[in-house]
């Protein structure tokens, strides 16, 4: 290049131009200084170590939450000559590295997600008992997988299960577990629940679900959440932002669905407790129709009774009224021309009359 | 259409309770009084043959219950 003049536009097209083919990305780790955020949406800092100090340039979409200066990070990107302001490294991804700053970092998320109210237990919905539809985001290569599998198979079975492999640790882990949340929450036919899983690690292997955009999407999921991560005392944001969360793959799949055996023990039992129950309804209803019966015999009966005494009254009145009672006792009816003769004046000699006896009926003639 | 003419329960037991008020009454004629008594007879054998039927037939639907 000897000899050769360039314009500072040439200088800075070759020197990116070599950059691009020398270093397409670098990782750099190192504290962070000079953090700041410019309208909510660009991002300058520098990673700094007891000599040198590297100016970054990027957008908060590419952070993993918060961050501080002093915190120790690494930021992958690729690094660039601006034609206007110098030399920086276009940010990628930016990952917080040893446990004390993850753990910084993490709070810094945490601090500022319990603000908005996103751990708050009222978000939490209830997972289905029986949920036939599981969609699953681990990495499907992992131990965390086949216990999950396992585990789901030996408690229930016969389950429909999606599956999305994703990165759970590393630089690339926050953004593809946020597309698979994000890829069950637009399918047509979702899953009911959404499982997030991995097992355990370093401070650092877990960092990604303590990541503010997996955090988020993990919150705003309108399918179910259960995340477990790690192991028994490990506790990500992600878990706490979740529906549910378990403390490992294999505690997830327990809490997803009821052991069978149980649960045909159970049905067992509630089937003898539903024949001893309608056997007894039954019991109930008959004894209770007895007792109508009865009741309704008894109410009969009086009736009948009643009615028979007071028609024997109303027999032995009707016979008090029989005219004929007067002629068996000796009285006699005497009629002329068919009337019946209450005088003696009303009789004339040598008429013809007809007497009525108790027995019998004679003609005569008054003399 | 014919008209039926069974009488129901009350019915005989309204007209037994006529004839019985007449019978009560203190002008009674002794031909009238012959023919409504046979009436009155009449009618406490229908009504007597009624309560038999119906204790009959209540006996039969307990039977056929299982009582």
């Amino acid at each position: 290049m000897d000899g050769v003049i360039l314009s500072p536009t040439d200088f800075v097209a070759l020197l990116n131009h070599t950059l691009e083919f020398a270093y397409p990305n670098v990782t750099i780790e190192g504290e962070l200084a000079n953090f700041r955020v410019v309208k909510n949406r660009w991002v300058y800092f520098s990673l700094k170590d007891e000599v040198s100090s590297v100016d970054f340039f990027g957008t908060v979409y590419q952070l993993p939450g918060p961050l501080k200066d002093g915190l120790m990070v690494r930021a992958v990107g690729a690094p660039r000559m601006h034609t206007r302001f110098g030399f920086a490294v276009n940010l990628s991804s930016l990952t917080p590295v040893g446990e004390g700053s993850i753990k910084k970092a993490a709070d810094l998320v945490r601090l500022k997600l319990q603000k908005e109210g996103l751990f708050d237990p009222a978000r939490k919905r209830p997972l289905p008992s029986y949920p036939q539809h599981i969609g699953l985001i681990t990495a499907a290569a992992s131990a965390a997988y086949a216990d999950f599998i396992k585990i789901l198979g030996q408690r229930f079975g016969g389950l429909k299960i999606d599956v999305v492999d994703v990165y759970v640790q590393g630089d690339q882990a926050p953004t593809t577990i946020v597309r698979a949340v994000e890829h069950f929450n637009q399918m047509a036919n979702p899953p009911e629940v959404l499982v997030i899983t991995r097992g355990g690690g370093s401070a650092e292997d877990l960092a990604a679900f303590n990541d503010e955009r997996v955090v988020r999407a993990v919150a705003a999921s309108r399918i179910l959440t259960l995340v477990a991560i790690g192991h028994e005392t490990d506790e990500s944001l992600a878990e706490l932002a979740a529906d549910a969360r378990a403390n490992t793959p294999t505690g997830a799949a327990a809490r997803l669905v009821p052991d069978k055996v149980h649960e045909l023990i159970n049905l067992s039992a509630n089937k003898v407790e539903l024949v001893r129950l309608s056997r007894q309804l039954f019991d109930d209803a008959a004894a209770s129709l007895s007792r109508d019966r009865e009741g309704l015999d008894l109410q009969v009966a009086r009736l009948f009774e009643v009615e028979s005494q007071r028609l024997a009254t109303n027999r032995r009145l009707v016979g008090l009224f029989d005219p004929k009672a007067a002629l068996r006792r000796g009285y006699a009816l005497v009629r002329k021309n068919g009337r019946l003769v209450k005088s003696a004046q009303q009789i004339k000699p040598k008429d013809k009359l007809s007497i009525d006896f108790a027995d019998g009926k004679i003609n005569a003639e008054s003399i | 259409m014919p008209k039926t003419s069974v009488k129901t329960y009350e019915q005989m037991n309204q007209e037994l309770a006529e004839l019985m008020a007449w019978f009560e009454s203190e002008s009674v004629d002794l031909d009238q009084a012959l023919v409504r008594y046979e009436q009155a007879a009449k009618l406490l054998a229908q009504m007597e043959t009624y309560l038999k039927t119906a204790q009959n037939k209540i006996n039969k639907i307990r039977a056929h219950l299982g009582a």
